[in-house]
């Protein structure tokens, strides 16, 4: 099963990574708004999760089962950050 | 009208693999839950960006880098597998383990310099959480380094299951996305 | 390597196993059927600990501040002792062990048709991490300073420092003790969800799944994935008594909310995976003492489903007077009432089961029809403290205990003999006495009444949840008889389960020996022998051809039709 399937180049991936890598810590020192930086920091850190992810841990070959494994626990740990905002960001 | 298959009815996937999957799934939720808890924790109090900046970018940079790497080599040694190179296997898993004992390496010279400059866990909330979230990673990357090591003795003796190491891989690549999302959450922000 | 014909033949090949010893036979076994045994051994050991705790607790309640008979002296201190450890003891190492671990260790292999579980060693290591757990909360008792006393749920800050309790070790050990059980059933409910995943039999489609197996493995998805954030704070709450941080010490920028959010995240989801496997073994139950289908198969299973999905929005439910954002309090009530839904149709549908069959009165069916009964009427306090403008009056009152004791309590004693009177021939080989068993169904249903309805009534009365002496308070003087009155129903409750242990030991001892399939039913695991031999198939798996509820079908010349059964279709 595992033979068959065509292998991504792992070095490739690793350039990739490490290029965002250099550009998320350069990104943190633009003279941008706040809010902005932190965005740009956080969608090159959540690309690189995702390139380990597919290439690394075979995600992209993997059957819809254990992507359901992936996607839900992370689905769930957004809602419960985003329903603590009441009690611990805006302190009513 | 019967629909009995010739074999097995369970899915061809390895159990091995669904096992470290759900495992995998339970630890998304208990770094999420710690990470969750910073992110509101941080977004509630204000100066920690402050506290933040007493933290070395390009050390973690660095770290951050061998982490990457260990990933790498972690998946060439299942590469190696495949291939049938039980040379390539050993050398990548020596490779890895190696790396990973970098990594601690230079996360405890940043501990035990951030501690000389009076940054202990009670410093502040943010320490607190700053040395909690990263000692639970460091912990699991002991643990990766342990297993990756006990591989690597296998594949000396000449490995028998080899689907282990990709079961081992699975979970070290999992750590290392842990620390690529802990970097900007302490580091960069 | 991933050759599934190749993990077939692993357990194959050691058909013909050489005869183990009596470590790896009794002790060190990693054969499934021995470790749920073992499971079941150490939840019924405890439940005589718990059993106790909860004796000396009402004692003190009825007369407060005397001694307590086979005990001694309560007092306040030592009453917060009893009220923790009896929550701990009952719902983690009770309740979980015996409905998850003991039954979903014994019945998943047997009823997808699997020779073991996926992972036999993790399996056993499992157990054993349980028992280490055991181990060290029952010392936490011993240490100096006594056993954690901050409630079962330990909410800081009266948990975060020792000074507040006067508990250090105790309190410590107490969160080991469920780091550790945490980690034993993190392993269990990965085995078993892997195990139905990959290992069930040729033919055994999800949809042919009997449903105790669905619901144990929702059970199961639920524990992995709420347990998570509660692990997290509990490292949070470890450090703070240990290391001396303030996650959840206001005077050092904690929030003690944030712990109560964590706790309940998982304690919300926890409460259904002990309901679950108890709802299954009545859903195996009760269509094989009717002697038809069970009514709307799929629908369960949606509905359990719904149920989980909805349980991990509900927590705040518990919080509405923690001082949470009174926002969060529509939401999350909404959301609580939502849940009833999927459990109103399983409960309807078990009720339709009911419908025109032909009933036998067996032991495990009257705990089966005791089990729904009781769950309905906790489910229908469950709409009061639900409802936010009620539960304001309600909440941490003895209503809320009484609620929450008639839905666990139910779940683990009704659902629990239910199963454990049902699949006790499978397990050992042995029948139990039926008449003993209808005695103790009886007076477990009468006491069980008498003991938990008039909590709703304290409650409504303003007696608080967790007060030492009610007396102290004038309001609460006048309900003192009712608080006596349950003090002896509670212990005739625990005197009505000597039968059943008069019965286990003798049924063990000296009962007849079973058939393969006493009760006639359908499911695979009545297909093997009784009790299974070691990889419980001997030479071949058996085929599945259809789904498990097939009673009185015209197919059959009998009214049940085994799921491993092959009927030639007859040529008209
Ligand atoms: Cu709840």
């Amino acid at each position: 099963m595992t033979t068959e399937r065509a292998r991504p180049n792992y070095v490739a991936v690793w350039v990739w990574l490490v290029v965002l890598m250099i550009a998320g810590v350069l990104a943190s020192y633009l003279p941008f708004a706040k809010s902005a930086v932190i965005f740009l920091v956080f969608v090159v850190a959540a690309t690189k999760a995702l390139l380990v992810a597919l290439y690394y841990m075979h995600l992209r070959f993997e059957s819809g089962l254990i992507y359901a494994m992936v996607i839900v626990p992370v689905v769930l740990v957004i809602a419960l950050t985003f329903l603590l905002f009441p009690d611990l960001v805006f302190h009513h | 009208m019967e629909t009995t298959a010739a074999t097995r009815a369970g899915t061809d996937i390895l159990p091995g693999k669904v096992g470290v999957w759900w495992f995998l799934a339970s630890e998304v939720m208990l770094f999420g839950g710690l990470i969750g808890s910073f992110i509101v924790s941080r977004l509630g109090s204000s100066g920690w960006s402050g506290e933040a900046a007493h933290l070395s970018v390009p050390v973690a940079a660095i770290n951050t880098l061998v982490l990457l790497t260990s990933s790498m080599t972690m998946v060439m040694a299942f590469g190696a597998v495949e291939k049938g190179d039980p040379r390539g296997l050993r050398t990548y898993l020596f490779l890895t383990v190696l790396l990973g004992l970098t990594f601690l390496g230079i996360k405890a010279y940043e501990y035990s310099s951030e501690v000389a400059a009076g940054f202990t866990p009670v410093t502040g909330l943010f320490w607190s959480f700053y040395y909690t979230m990263t000692g639970l990673h460091a912990l699991h990357v002991l643990a990766g380094i342990i297993t990756n090591l006990a591989l690597f003795v296998m594949a000396r003796r000449g490995l028998r299951n080899q689907h282990r190491v990709e079961l081992a891989g699975l979970y070290w690549h999992f750590v290392d996305i842990v620390w690529i999302f802990l970097f900007p959450l302490l580091y960069l922000t | 390597m991933s050759d599934p014909v190749a993990v077939l033949a692993i357990p194959e090949a050691s058909l013909h196993h050489e005869e183990l010893g009596f470590w790896r036979t009794y002790l060190f076994s990693t054969e499934h059927k021995t470790i749920g045994k073992q499971y079941l051994s150490l939840g019924l050991f405890m439940t005589i600990v718990g059993g106790f705790l909860a004796y000396v607790m009402r004692w003190q309640l009825a007369y407060p501040d005397t001694e307590v008979p086979g005990w001694g002296f309560v007092g306040p201190e030592f009453y917060n002792v009893l009220v923790t450890m009896h929550g701990t003891i009952m719902v983690f190492f009770v309740a979980m062990p015996i409905l998850l671990g003991a039954f979903g260790n014994f019945l998943i292999p047997l009823m997808i048709g699997a020779r073991d579980m996926a992972f036999p060693r993790l399996n056993m290591l499992s157990f054993w991490t349980l028992f280490v757990g055991t181990l060290v909360l029952l010392a936490s008792f011993f240490v100096p300073g006594g056993a954690a006393s901050a409630g079962w749920t330990g909410y800081p800050p009266l948990s975060a420092k020792a000074i507040y309790t006067g508990v250090n070790w105790g309190l410590n050990l107490w969160i080991l003790a469920h780091a550790i059980e945490f980690a034993s059933f993190l392993m269990g409910g990965v085995n078993f969800l892997t195990t139905a995943i990959t290992m069930r039999a040729p033919g055994m489609t999800f949809f042919r799944l009997p449903l105790v197996v669905w619901q144990l493995l929702t059970a199961a998805t639920l524990f992995l994935l709420s347990v998570g954030p509660l692990i997290a704070g509990a490292v949070m709450l470890l450090m703070d008594r240990i290391a001396g941080t303030s996650f959840f010490l206001p005077e050092g920028g904690g929030e003690p909310l944030l712990w109560q959010h964590l706790f309940w995240f998982f304690g919300h989801p926890e409460v259904y995976v002990i309901l679950l496997p108890a709802v299954g073994f009545v859903c195996e139950v009760l269509p094989v003492f009717c002697r038809k289908p069970l009514f709307g198969y799929r629908w369960i299973i949606y509905s359990t489903i719904t149920a989980g999905i909805l349980s991990f929005v509900v927590w705040a439910h518990h919080m509405f007077l923690s001082g949470m954002d009174p926002r969060l309090a529509m939401p999350f009530s909404i959301t609580t009432i939502l849940i009833s839904v999927p459990f109103a149709i399983l409960v309807f549908a078990m009720i339709a089961t009911l419908w025109g069959g032909s009933i036998r009165f067996t032991t495990p069916m009257l705990f089966a029809l005791g089990f729904v009964s009781m769950f309905i009427v906790g489910g229908l306090t469950g709409i009061f403290n639900g409802s936010a403008p009620a539960d304001i009056y309600i909440t941490d009152t003895y209503f809320v205990v009484g609620h929450f004791h008639y839905t666990l309590f139910s779940a683990v004693v009704f659902g629990g003999f239910a199963g454990i009177y049902f699949w006790f021939p499978k397990m050992f080989g042995r029948m139990m006495n039926e008449t003993l068993g209808k005695v103790h169904f009886w007076l477990t249903l009468i006491f069980f009444n008498a003991t938990f309805f008039p909590m709703h009534i304290l409650g409504l009365g303003g007696m608080m949840r967790r007060i030492a002496n009610p007396m102290q308070y004038q309001f609460l003087q006048p309900l003192q008889p009712i608080n006596v009155f349950i003090t002896f129903s509670a212990i005739l409750l625990l005197v009505a389960q000597i039968p059943f242990a008069v019965n286990f030991v003798w049924g063990l001892v000296a009962g007849t020996p079973a058939e393969r399939n006493p009760w006639e039913a359908n499911t695979l695991e009545w297909a093997a022998p009784s009790p299974p031999p070691h990889l419980n198939w001997g030479e071949a798996i058996p085929t599945v051809h259809r789904g498990p509820y097939e009673y009185s079908s015209p197919e059959g010349p009998e009214d049940w039709l085994p799921q491993d059964r092959l009927v030639v279709a007859r040529s008209s």
